[in-house]
């Protein structure tokens, strides 16, 4: 609570700093460094400092000699990564001086710490959220409705989709060395299921709750595995933070605007950067190095924004060409999201050692055949209704064309299968922990 | 607002009444509904407490108690009993079954079957048994509440709907199911067949069944009854994964008699039990010949 107050204090008047136009340049660059400094640096002590004490003694270990560090124990604030990152971009945007910054402080201490995003996100813009708390606000029933319905998505996606999944891939998971290849295939895609119902159902949650005080928040996901590569995948998934990225580092780095050599650089740092963000471990920066890897062909090949449209727009069906751009996309992400869930480069190196082998060609074993079946149709049923939905803000918005029963029936449908389905072990969100 | 409102008062009562009718109709596929009507024999079991109003010992417990003490070995050696144990039975549940049932039974001594995973256990599948074969109470909704389990709740909401719909009027039980067979009197006789022991697992101690365990034995202690605690035996390889062991025993040790007979006697796991925690007839041969020599020396 007080670190939040803190960087709350610092941006808040960083921002009355910068606001002063008698300021000169070298001034305004000092403020904007002091709220980076600051806010980077409480990043880097909460969440990085055990981190860098390992590696450092590990280094220093294969050169003979010894480092005097120690690890502390340190309870990860809650949301750090998420605020912090928010409260970045107003600094950096006021200095820049795309957005006047506010002398409200009440206004401001609400856009650092709006309680539907604070945990997990969407990370927020200064420009698009901070003038929403000093508007009048109004009830309205349409947003009202519409943000309820979202919260219910949100509700079915994680209680539904991510926990049946987590219930799965967590056994696979645990101890890769006692199932079949294939089963470690069924493992990794529902970790893939697991980690999208997770996140993009606490979004929809957030937005929704936004929407009945009121608030609009901006869209996090657009249905990624529907991707047809790799570059589409990262304008659809976790679409605050890849656009803070690009808009932050990858742009200020000179983007696809600058050499090859350099725009490979900024694609690495970028991609390294955003896995280091979620998490200290080397895992993470894994993950986010194969990702630079697989996007790389598209951006010199200049095809990275192919895709900018919906897949198979106003069809049903999609192509065939299209259902196999969408299966190797997946199948992309779904490898490196093995990385990700491992607790360890060793985990995750057991993982594919396991994962490649004869028992690949024979059927997944050790698994519940009931708990397999009902989660298999439980997936097939979100994947259905996502794709009918593709094309909006999020799966189930268009319901509304429908008439009343046929909307409260399909709303308690989702109730009922939540009751009748939820895992009633606990499983907390997987971003709480970032 | 006000029609925002009201047609979530209206939406609430819809989605409620499609619950119902949800849980009903998928019933037998449903994960979360644990209505099981033929499950450790309790209705017979329950249906047969008027028949035996005074008896020398009541025993309550786990499936180790109901498929651990049988009533034909005690009633062979002059002593009458009467078995109230149900799967997965824990203290919360022994507590609620003895305030509803201990008037109507006259007994001089009752053994509670205690085990390290009855008070590690959160009661679920015990709860949704007795509400699957008890009328409903307010003391029964109350347990099923502080459960705070969405399967006890729907099993409560569907089982409260087949009584109110009349639909287990004519149902009986039948005697054997699959290699079950039980004997009047509340003990379910398995005979020897093969198993594979099972990975654990370690046990703590949940402070809601300690609290109802203290209750039960202040309750027996109350009405002036003799009680004897009784951890049943179980295999050799299930025991050695116990941790605490010693610590579960001085526990016991300290509310009344207590014998733990995985101390006491010595069995063999591939003659004496079924499966990993459960003795099978010969097994309880010995085990019941053991206890009866030692309560009644």
């Amino acid at each position: 609570m007080s670190l939040i107050l803190f960087s709350t204090i610092v941006d808040y008047c960083v921002g009355l700093g910068l606001k002063n136009e008698s300021h000169s340049v070298s001034k305004r660059k000092l403020l904007l460094w002091i709220s980076i400094s600051v806010n980077i640096g409480l990043l880097g002590f909460f969440k990085y400092y055990n981190f860098f004490i390992d590696q450092f003694t590990t280094a220093f270990t294969l050169f003979g000699t010894s480092f005097e560090g120690s690890s502390i124990n340190i309870i990860l604030p809650v949301g750090i990564s998420f605020y912090t990152f928010q409260t970045m971009s107003y600094t950096i945007d006021a200095y820049r001086k795309k957005i006047e910054p506010t002398t409200n402080l009440l206004a401001f201490s609400a856009f650092v710490s709006f309680f539907p995003q604070l945990v997990a996100g969407p990370i927020e813009r200064a420009s698009s959220l901070l003038p929403q708390f000093i508007k009048k606000k109004q009830f309205d029933y349409t947003t009202a409705v519409d943000g309820m319905r979202q919260i219910l998505w949100g509700l079915f996606k994680k209680m539904i989709i991510a926990d049946n999944c987590a219930e799965i891939a967590n056994t696979i998971f645990n101890s890769p060395a006692d199932h079949s290849a294939s089963t470690l295939v069924l493992g990794a895609v529902f970790f893939a299921f697991q980690i999208y119902g997770d996140f993009s159902g606490y979004s929809d949650i957030a937005i929704g709750t936004a929407r009945l005080f009121g608030f609009n928040l901006m869209k996090n996901f657009s249905f990624p595995y529907f991707s047809r590569d790799i570059a589409e995948f990262w304008r659809r998934w976790h679409i605050s933070l890849s656009s803070w990225f690009r808009d932050y580092v990858y742009i200020p780095l000179g983007g696809s605007k600058a050499s090859k050599t350099k725009q490979i650089r900024n694609v690495f740092i970028v991609f390294i950067v955003s896995g280091f963000w979620h998490g200290a471990n080397w895992t993470f920066i894994i993950w986010g190095a194969l990702n630079a890897l697989f996007f790389l062909p598209l951006l010199l090949f200049k095809k990275n924004r192919t895709h900018l449209d919906t897949v198979a727009q106003g069809k049903f069906f999609p192509t065939f060409r299209e259902l196999i751009a969408m299966a190797s996309t997946f199948l992309l992400s779904t490898m490196t999201w093995i990385f990700f869930r491992a607790e360890s480069i060793y985990h995750a190196k057991e993982y594919f050692q396991y994962m490649f082998d004869w028992s690949l060609f024979s059927a997944p074993n050790t698994l519940s055949k009931s708990q397999l079946k009902i989660t298999a149709l439980l997936l097939m049923f979100f994947l259905l209704i996502e794709w009918l939905g593709r094309e909006n803000e999020y799966a189930i918005e268009r319901i509304d064309r429908l008439n009343k029963i046929q909307r409260w029936s399909f709303y308690a449908f989702l109730l009922a299968l939540i009751g009748s389905c939820m895992p009633t072990s606990q499983n907390p969100f997987i971003y709480f922990q970032f | 607002m006000k029609q925002f409102i009201k047609n979530i008062v209206l939406f609430g009562v819809f989605a409620s009444l499609f619950y119902v009718l949800f849980i009903s109709i998928t019933e037998k596929h449903n994960p979360n509904n644990m209505y099981k009507k033929q499950a450790g024999h309790m209705h017979t079991r329950l249906s047969e407490i008027p028949k035996y109003p005074k008896i020398d010992i009541l025993f309550i417990g786990s499936s180790h108690a109901y498929r651990g003490f049988d009533v034909r070995i005690f009633n062979r050696n002059n002593i009458s009993c009467f078995n109230l144990g149900s799967s997965g039975q824990t203290p919360i549940q022994s507590l609620y079954l003895l305030e509803k049932y201990l008037d109507d039974i006259e007994c001089e001594k009752i053994v509670f079957e205690v085990s390290p995973q009855a008070f590690s256990s959160d009661g679920i599948e015990s709860i949704s048994d007795i509400i699957s074969n008890e009328k409903t109470d307010w003391k029964l909704v109350k347990m099923g509440i502080d459960s705070e389990n969405l399967k006890v709740f729907n099993t409560l909401i569907y089982a409260n709907l087949r009584r109110f719909l009349k639909l287990d009027t004519n149902f009986s039980e039948e005697k054997t199911i699959g290699k079950d067979t039980y004997i009047s009197g509340g003990f379910v006789e398995r005979q020897k067949q093969s198993f594979k022991p099972s990975v654990s697992t370690s046990y703590e101690i949940k402070q809601p069944q300690l609290a109802a365990f203290e209750k039960v034995v202040d309750i027996i202690k109350g009405v002036g009854i003799e009680l004897v605690l009784v951890q049943a035996p179980v295999t050799l390889a299930e025991y050695a994964l116990y941790k605490s062991n010693e610590k579960f025993d001085a526990l016991m040790s300290t509310y009344s008699d207590y014998y733990n007979f995985n101390e006491l006697i010595s069995l063999t796991d591939s003659v004496h039990f079924y499966d990993s925690h459960h003795l099978n007839q010969s097994g309880v041969e010995v085990f019941n010949e053991a206890f009866i020599e030692l309560i009644t020396n």
